[in-house]
Order: structure tokens, then sequence, then C-alpha cells
């Protein structure tokens, strides 16, 4: 079987777009909009560290965007820990 | 943002800023020795680029230091006039010197909010680990 390379593109933009989160307002929404602005910042990080390294851009805007990203990983690291802890705090319930 | 990522902003900002007056107080001193040299004195103004926005600080436009040039004498000089005499700039050394004390010190203020707001992020997210 041969494969065309625009129509697996296609494809995989087609599944890609299943994962994103929905516009709503509940609180699935809420926590896309969390997610999203988590993505923001790591990608802003990411633009500066690059601008930094190959055009000398300001050193202050890339520790200062850095350390926004590490307080940024940090939340979201220990809010996934705690959720993983309480589910598996509901595991251990006596049924 | 929540107030603790806005007082990063802002604390970078002043850091930024005292760099560049830095930056101002190392070419008066280069052109110590320049004739008809004025020495640029930096302006700090708010930055606040919506209205909820922190206010931040940037530098504005540079102005030049209209006192008098010092006057030099040297009749060997290709710039001296009749009297022997040229103009050369009106950079005080001690005064540069002072002034980059100041910014260094203005910079340590900024890193010490830096440090302090981070430490309080990172405080408050530990809570969650216990």
């Amino acid at each position: 079987m041969q494969l065309n390379p625009s129509l697996v593109a296609e494809r995989y933009a087609a599944t890609r777009s299943a994962t994103a989160p929905q516009p709503g307002l509940g609180a699935e929404a809420r926590l896309g909009q969390a997610a999203d602005s988590f993505a923001q910042t790591l990608r802003t990080s990411e633009e500066t560290a690059m601008a930094a390294m190959t055009s000398g851009a300001d050193p202050h805007a890339l520790v200062q965007a850095l350390t926004q990203t590490e307080l940024a990983v940090e939340t979201a690291v220990t809010v996934r820990n705690k959720v993983v802890e309480a589910y598996q705090e509901i595991l251990r319930m006596p049924v | 943002m929540n107030s603790l990522s806005d007082a990063l902003l802002v604390a970078s900002s002043g850091m930024e800023a005292q760099s560049a007056r830095l930056r101002h107080v190392a070419e008066n001193i280069a052109n110590t020795d320049t004739p008809g040299y004025r020495r640029k004195l930096i302006t700090f103004q708010t930055e606040m680029l919506r209205r909820d926005a922190p206010a931040a600080v940037a530098t504005g436009p540079i102005r030049l230091d209209q006192t008098d040039l010092e006057e030099i004498y040297d009749p060997s000089n290709p710039l001296a006039d009749d009297t022997g005499h040229y103009d050369g700039s009106n950079v005080n050394l001690l005064v540069e010197i002072a002034d980059a004390r100041e910014a260094s010190r203005s910079y340590e203020a900024n890193l010490k909010m830096f440090e302090q707001v981070r430490q309080m992020s990172s405080a408050l997210i530990d809570l969650l680990r216990r």
C-alpha cells in the first residue's frame, strides 16, 4: 500500500484537533484554558531564550521568562501529583 | 497574570533600566577626553502597556548636559583657536562614578525583589506538597 504524504499529514492534523480543548464554560473549559496559558508561558520562554542566544536580546527578559516558566512547571507538576494522589486515595477505599 | 508574576516583570524592567543607565555612564567615561563631548543624562519614565497593567519602568529620551565645556589650553592642538584654547568635554569623573555606584545599588535592590518574589511563589507551591 502506498502512502500519500499530504494525506497522512491531513489525517494527522485531523487527529490533533480532536485532542484540542473544546471552548466552553464548564470546569473542563477552565482546565483547558489553564493548560493553554501554561503552554503559552513555555512558548514565550523558548522564544526569548532563542532570541537571547542568537541575536543577543536582553538577558533580563530571558531570566524573567525562565523564572516564570520554572514556577509554572513547578505548579503544574505539583497539581498533577496532588491529583494522582487523590485518585490513589479513592482506589484504596474499602468497598 | 497574577500579581506575583507581574512583580517579576516589574523587577526585571527595573534591572533593564539600570543597566541602560550604566551603559550611558560608560559612554560618558569613555568620552572624557573627546573634544566637544557633552555628557548624556538618562531619564526614566513609568511604562504601562495597558490600563490595569503593572507600572514598569522604562528609559526615556536621552538629554545632553548643557553646562559649559571645559576650556583646555594647548596651542599645539589643531582644534585650538587664536588664544590657544579648545573645548574639551564636560564630563566630571567623580559625578560619573557616583552615578555608576547608584545604578549598581538600584540594580541590587531590583535583584533582591526578584529573588523575594520567586521565593514567595515557591513557598506557596510547596504548601501543596505536604
